[in-house]
């Protein structure tokens, strides 16, 4: 049953610091324009880093009423606003008429801290703060926010392994297509920035007080960022039938756990390695056959290095054949959005003919001495492999192709 | 969907660790409900909790570990490996880690270091963090703690969606089986009941408290007024059939089929598709015992009603159904618990009885096990509600003359 299905992405839907829609996204990808800047959303004089890719002008009023807005965090009205592009992008305005064959499977990383955030604050300082604020704090509430939306009745999950769980609603939406489960997958994810997880990775001391610089011999750590990826997943033969614009398809994929360390990587890059090498057995595929391998890149000191490691154990000699890069460099690093913003990306390639750049990236060093794609350059890109690492050691590895479409 | 099968169970609940502790507790009608002292409950309406009591991680953990983990994590390691040495699996010995994985579902573990740090923040200000905390503010700490401590290396993911967080787990990890990204995969739920969790479910008016018959969890009674928060692991090992039956494993359980369905609308009739999807799946049209959602909330117990009589017609009223949230309370991801109950029910033959029913629900209707009740359970329905649109169902079924 499997077998006989294979999964399509027929719509996309982006929001984050450098682009409001996948067209603006793929300007600035093109441009390798960066979107980390001082933060403005609250406070974070007091840390080591000020900056981060917030998504800056934005009314949540342009999109939103009041009264919908008191159920809705800042994750929950980006992942609508992605959605709704990505909806029309596919043609499906709703879709009541697939009723139960249509489902939704989210990652979620912070989820509505912002707004818990708020609750709490408020508490300590002794007031009575509004319930309601907590309403958006279980992960799964964006997940329902999206299916109340287009009125999807079918399976509905959200996958919550921190920076790999959109990658991972990815794959397991495709499993769920594939199975029979569902037509019609909404995947991806959302991340609006809290304070807690700006602290919590200023208190690691893994924050690049100026932007991140994946791969670059001067990192000093990551930059956070903040948006919602929706990616419509459908069976290939059913969306060539209505004749739907087909991005590319999902030919593969891996999850697994380094069983490591729960923040750091393990030092070798052998078990990142191994994932990889399992999504490319998975998707049928040599490595000789990834044209660019959108990387985890976040700019920290050891993951660029164990992640170069960890190509270079794949590809071997030709492993400085193989242009590598990371999107972070300009949309931050976006946890629970980060999996399905990539995956944009890489699907973004593929159709334009181009290898997005590592903006800002000057000079690797002796481990990272990769070709990580200073500028964006043109290129014939068929298949695409893209990493996300998680803390805990969660690992998610898929591989996109344009196919035969 | 008759190739995945549970070999393995290892519980850590508010009426017993361990499955046999668990399954004196449930089959004995154990309350495993009671003030909470272990926090501050003065300001909430709600005073009770079904927390988990008499754990003792070291005979899991090393205690050196120990303290740098929350509780869910230590409940998750624990389980697990009881689990794992039920099912008889070691890791790389009859299994390869890398062919091992672990799929949990777990709703707000992490939130203990979540409010911890973030008091920090704003209490002391950004000078002074604790940075053991922030890494394990993740819902994913309790899996990928388990899968460091136990050497898993294969699918590992952390899954919510609500009330259904351990059933969209189970689910998660049969795909993943079936689609042979593993072998055997380990999983389940975890909850841990905080008190900033505690607070929330009171603060949103969820919770079970006293108008004069007391503050109880109460599925299906005409009086229940809300659930009682509650704690614990249910974890189970998962193989497919063939693989079970080729290492002669025990079998506990055959998947015989599951659906999901979603929408807030019309619940009830969201449930009774999803409940009509799995009996076609497995090919039944009536199952021995029903494992209920009801979790003494008014609504959702209704709702859960609704289903069973549209997807049975009148049958519903002849099928022993039970909900062990009257022991054990409602976490999110109770349904680890739930199905541990399953496993065991079938194997002894006997339904835990529903306590707290005192006044049945002229609206339920439901044959409602009061007591304790020797029957031969060869099949049962497990439903997850959530009114948040989410609804589960899953049938299990015992496989003997095929071991």
């Amino acid at each position: 049953m499997r077998d006989n299905k294979r999964v399509v992405i027929t719509g996309m839907g982006v929001i984050c610091a450098t682009g409001g829609s996948v067209e603006e996204f793929l300007v600035s990808l093109k441009e390798g324009r960066q979107g980390i800047r001082e933060i403005t959303l609250f406070d974070c004089s007091g840390y080591s880093s000020q900056v981060a890719a917030q998504i800056e002008g934005y009314d949540p009023l342009d999109f939103f009423d009041r009264r919908e807005l008191r159920r809705l965090s800042r994750v929950d009205q980006f992942v609508l606003i992605a959605a709704r592009e990505a909806f029309a992008d596919a043609g499906l305005k709703n879709t009541i008429d697939h009723g139960e064959r249509s489902g939704v499977c989210l990652g979620a990383g912070a989820g509505g801290m912002l707004s818990a955030e708020t609750y709490h604050h408020q508490l300590l300082e002794g007031k009575r703060p509004r319930p309601s604020f907590l309403l958006p704090f279980v992960p799964s509430y964006a997940t329902d926010r999206l299916a109340e939306r287009y009125r999807l009745q079918g399976p509905r999950t959200t996958v919550t392994t921190a920076c790999s769980s959109s990658a991972t609603s990815i794959a397991y939406g495709a499993e769920l297509i594939r199975w029979g489960e569902a037509d019609v997958m909404a995947c991806g994810g959302g991340e609006a920035l809290s304070e807690l997880t700006f602290g919590g990775f200023c208190s690691l001391q893994v924050m690049d007080s100026f932007p991140c610089r994946p791969f670059d011999a001067q990192r000093k750590g990551l930059s956070l960022g903040e948006g919602a990826a929706v990616l419509i997943l459908e069976e290939k033969e059913k969306a060539r039938r209505k004749g739907a614009a087909i991005y590319g398809e999902l030919l593969g994929y891996a999850l697994g756990g380094e069983a490591f360390h729960i923040t750091a990587p393990e030092e070798t890059g052998r078990e990142e390695a191994r994932i990889m090498s399992e999504a490319l057995q998975d998707a049928g595929v040599t490595p000789g056959e990834i044209d660019y391998v959108n990387a985890h890149g976040t700019g920290t000191i050891l993951n660029d290095q164990v992640e170069t490691l960890a190509i270079k154990e794949v590809w071997g000699e030709d492993a400085h054949e193989i242009p590598v890069s990371s999107t972070k460099s300009m949309i931050g690093h976006c946890l629970g959005a980060a999996g399905g913003l990539e995956a944009v990306a890489s699907l973004l390639a593929m159709r334009h003919h181009f290898i997005p750049p590592t903006a800002g990236f000057e000079r690797g060093d002796e481990i990272c001495d990769l070709d990580y794609v200073p500028q964006a350059r043109e290129d014939e890109t068929a298949i695409v492999l893209s990493n996300s690492f998680a803390f805990g050691g969660n690992c998610t590895t898929l591989i996109f192709g344009k196919g035969d479409l | 969907m008759g190739a995945v099968v549970i070999t393995g169970v290892g519980v850590i609940s508010p009426v017993g660790t361990g499955k046999d502790d668990f399954w004196k507790g449930l089959i004995g009608g154990r309350d495993g409900v009671g003030e909470i002292t272990a926090f501050e409950t003065a300001p909430f309406r709600s005073k009770k909790g079904a927390l988990v009591k008499g754990f003792h991680p070291k005979a899991f953990i090393p205690p050196l570990k120990i303290r740098r983990l929350d509780r869910a994590s230590q409940f998750a390691i624990a389980a697990a490996r009881m689990a794992l040495e039920d099912a008889g699996l070691s890791l790389g010995e009859g299994v390869a880690p890398e062919r091992t994985g672990i799929v949990i579902g777990s709703g707000f573990c992490g939130v203990v270091n979540s409010e911890a740090f973030h008091r920090g923040q704003v209490l002391r200000g950004p000078g002074d963090l604790n940075p053991i905390l922030f890494p394990n503010t993740v819902p994913n700490a309790a899996a990928s703690h388990a899968s460091i401590e136990l050497g898993i290396k294969g699918p590992n993911s952390t899954v919510v969606q609500s009330f259904c967080t351990a059933e969209a787990a189970f689910c998660f990890a049969c795909r993943q089986l079936m689609a042979h990204k593993a072998d055997a995969i380990i999983t389940g739920g975890v909850d841990e009941l905080s008190a900033i969790l505690y607070r929330g479910w009171n603060e949103l008016r969820m919770t079970a408290h006293d108008r004069g018959e007391g503050e109880r969890s109460a599925p299906y009674d005409l009086q229940r007024n809300g659930f009682i928060p509650g704690e614990g692991a249910g974890i189970m090992v998962i193989e497919r059939q063939e693989d079970a039956l080729r290492r002669k494993a025990r079998i506990y359980a055959q998947i015989l089929g599951y659906a999901q369905t979603g929408g807030a609308a019309q619940p009830g009739k969201r449930v009774a598709h999803a409940i009509s999807g799995a009996l076609q799946r497995g090919g039944v049209k009536t199952v021995d015992f029903i494992d209920g959602a009801g979790n003494s909330s008014p609504r959702l117990d209704a709702v859960e009603v609704e289903g069973l009589r549209l997807a049975f017609a009148n049958r519903y009223r002849d099928i022993p159904v039970s909900s062990i949230k009257s022991m054990i309370g409602e976490g999110i991801a109770s349904g680890g618990m739930r199905i541990a109950a399953d496993l065991l029910i079938m194997e002894h033959g006997m339904i835990p009885p529903t306590i707290n029913y005192e006044y049945p629900d002229p609206l339920c209707g439901l044959r409602v096990v009061r007591e304790g009740l020797k029957a031969p359970v060869r099949t049962i329905l497990h439903t997850g509600i959530s009114l948040d649109g989410t609804y589960m169902a899953i049938l299990l079924g015992r496989t003997d003359g095929i071991s």
